[in-house]
């Protein structure tokens, strides 16, 4: 699996949403992904990727959306 | 000795000891006693009835425990009510509990027919009143009188307010005070807000040990960035949180015992401890003393526990809920078709005497005799040493992130909003059976103005949104289920109801 498919299977995980038609989704509006599920997607990330989210700097801005989540796994390789 | 006097003679003797930080501003025992005598002072003016209770409306700030003290001192239980709560809560509270005072610390609250409020500016001011409050024996609360009222989840969208009596709560803290090695003046971490009794666990211990609470408020949990920034500032030695609450602080590498050696004693409740983030947090604090316990908020607080070690690590996949504390009687009543496992029904000195003004729900699950005995609903399993394993619920409650939820008030809600046609809510659990989130099935009222907004095969993440703005009018945010599900129908049972079974598996 690529990484879109990856984030993808690892949101549906989470949310039991599919995002694949909406990736600019904003996957933090209607609480869809509160801070718990928050918590839950960092720590999938983390371990599916082998990447150290730097959490102190943590801005839900860059994560808001499958493709920006993507973005900043890609980044973060 | 009475909890109240206790407190009061170590703050008359160590004035300047702190008891309160809150994000480095610091306030002292001496503050606690001044300024609770003044309120309590107040509170004698006003002549309510003897034992009516007090609403304490607040956030997270010192104030919040003046106002607990001078209720207490001046013989009134209190009711702290979080100021995150919808209005229609508080007048469903106010309307129950029948309270002649509130006392708002923090916030604003809707005007209620015949209840005197002393607002925070007023409050502020009489903090600094000297006064004549002299400390009355005979006056404060004690024995079997109600210390303080929580407030929980009702299966019909009534809360049933759970009255703890002075007795209870020092059973209690007489437990905490011996069984978990917390040394004097401990500092401890102060994080759920003062409306959830974990709180409890907390507060009242380092109260009684001379310690000081820091407080991490909620305001500062929201955001992972000043969460973290707040976490690398603490300096507490004890922990007490949710297993929730500390898997959010293990994302943090920092969060180690490297970085906070003095964090040697952690203790949860509210929710099942998971295996997962209990070895997590052993291998991050090595040789920190973690404890599992567990209790519904009849039995005030707690009434289990057991240190998770290493040995225990390796000997449960589900870790064990503990072994009851001294003074109290635990049995597991067998159904006569199940082999082990049964309803948890708990039997000793921090039984409540029942939910105010509610005999009904009262009588359903208390009995008071000779002691008091509370059928918990709690399933579980009895070892032959004497330790208990939880087994889930026997109804439609749920235990999620710590909060105690009626799936059935969710439901009461969810109905009762006019774009709703039908809807029902079903847990959405892990692999390790943990109820992660709330996930709502629901039919659309077709004339509704929020159905035109409606998308066939769409996310309706903006509907959805709009939805959860209404609900969030008239429900606490944390029962609001996290996902819709828009259907045509729900499916219905043979006799006609919501066949919530049907749509559980599917929610798997």
């Amino acid at each position: 699996m690529n990484v879109n498919e990856i984030v993808l299977d690892i949101l549906n995980g989470i949310t039991g949403t599919d995002f694949s038609k909406d990736m600019d989704a904003d996957i933090f509006m209607s609480g869809l992904v509160d801070s718990m599920a928050t918590v839950e997607l960092l720590l999938e990330l983390q371990d599916k990727f082998g990447i150290d989210v730097p959490i102190s700097e943590f801005n839900r801005e860059d994560w808001k959306s499958a493709n920006k989540i993507i973005q900043k796994v890609e980044s973060l390789q | 000795m009475n909890l109240i006097k206790q407190i009061d003679q170590f703050a008359t003797e160590n004035p300047a000891a702190i008891v309160y930080n809150y994000l480095g501003e610091t306030n002292t025992y001496g503050e606690l006693q001044q300024y609770s005598n003044a309120l309590a002072a107040r509170i004698q003016q006003l002549d309510l009835q003897p034992e009516s209770p007090i609403i304490v409306y607040g956030g997270q700030t010192f104030e919040m425990l003046v106002a607990f003290m001078a209720s207490v001192k001046t013989g009134h239980a209190y009711i702290p009510v979080d100021k995150h709560s919808p209005n229609e809560r508080i007048k469903l509270i106010t309307e129950i509990a029948q309270p002649e005072l509130m006392i708002e610390v923090d916030g604003n609250t809707p005007a209620i027919e015949n209840l005197k409020v002393i607002h925070s500016d007023e409050f502020q001011a009489i903090k600094h009143e000297t006064s004549s409050f002299e400390f009355d024996d005979n006056q404060m609360v004690t024995g079997d009188q109600t210390f303080y009222i929580i407030f929980t989840s009702g299966t019909t969208g009534n809360p049933k307010g759970v009255q703890i009596s002075h007795d209870n709560l020092k059973s209690f803290t007489d437990w905490m005070l011996s069984d978990f090695g917390l040394q004097a003046q401990p500092k401890v971490l102060a994080q759920t807000p003062y409306s959830f009794d974990l709180s409890v666990m907390d507060l009242y211990p380092t109260l009684l040990l001379g310690g000081e609470l820091q407080v991490l408020p909620r305001e500062q949990t929201e955001d992972f960035k000043s969460l973290f920034q707040c976490l690398s500032e603490l300096t507490v030695e004890v922990w007490v949180s949710t297993p929730s609450f500390i898997e959010m602080a293990l994302l943090d590498r920092n969060f180690n015992q490297q970085v906070h050696p003095e964090l040697t004693t952690f203790m949860f409740c509210g929710e099942e401890l998971t295996h997962d983030v209990a070895s997590k947090l052993h291998e991050r604090f090595p040789d920190a003393h973690i404890f599992n316990t567990y209790g519904p908020t009849e039995a005030t607080v707690a009434v289990t526990s057991i240190e998770i070690t290493p040995s225990i690590l390796a000997m449960y996949d589900r870790l064990p809920i503990g072994y009851f504390k001294n003074d109290t009687l635990g049995w597991i009543e067998l159904a006569s078709d199940n082999d082990n496992t049964g309803e948890i029904v708990l039997s000793g000195p921090s039984i409540s005497k029942g939910y105010i003004n509610n005999p009904a729900k009262t009588e359903q699950v208390f009995k008071h005799d000779q002691t008091a005995t509370y059928h918990t609903g709690d399933l579980g399993q009895r070892k032959n040493d004497g330790l208990i394993l939880y087994a889930g619920r026997k109804d439609f409650q749920i235990k999620m992130h710590g909060y105690r939820i009626e799936l059935e008030e969710v439901n009461h809600y969810l109905n009762l909003n006019e774009n709703i046609s039908r809807a029902v809510a079903v847990p959405v659990t892990d692999k390790n059976g943990k109820v992660v989130s709330l996930l709502a099935y629901v039919q659309l009222d077709l004339t509704s103005y929020l159905y035109h907004d409606f998308e066939v095969d769409g996310l309706n993440l903006k509907l959805t949104d709009e939805l959860k703005f209404e609900l969030a009018k008239k429900m606490m945010s944390y029962m609001i289920p996290q996902k819709f599900v828009y259907l045509d129908t729900l499916p219905i049972t043979m006799n006609g109801k919501i066949d919530i079974k049907a749509l559980m598996r599917e929610a798997k």
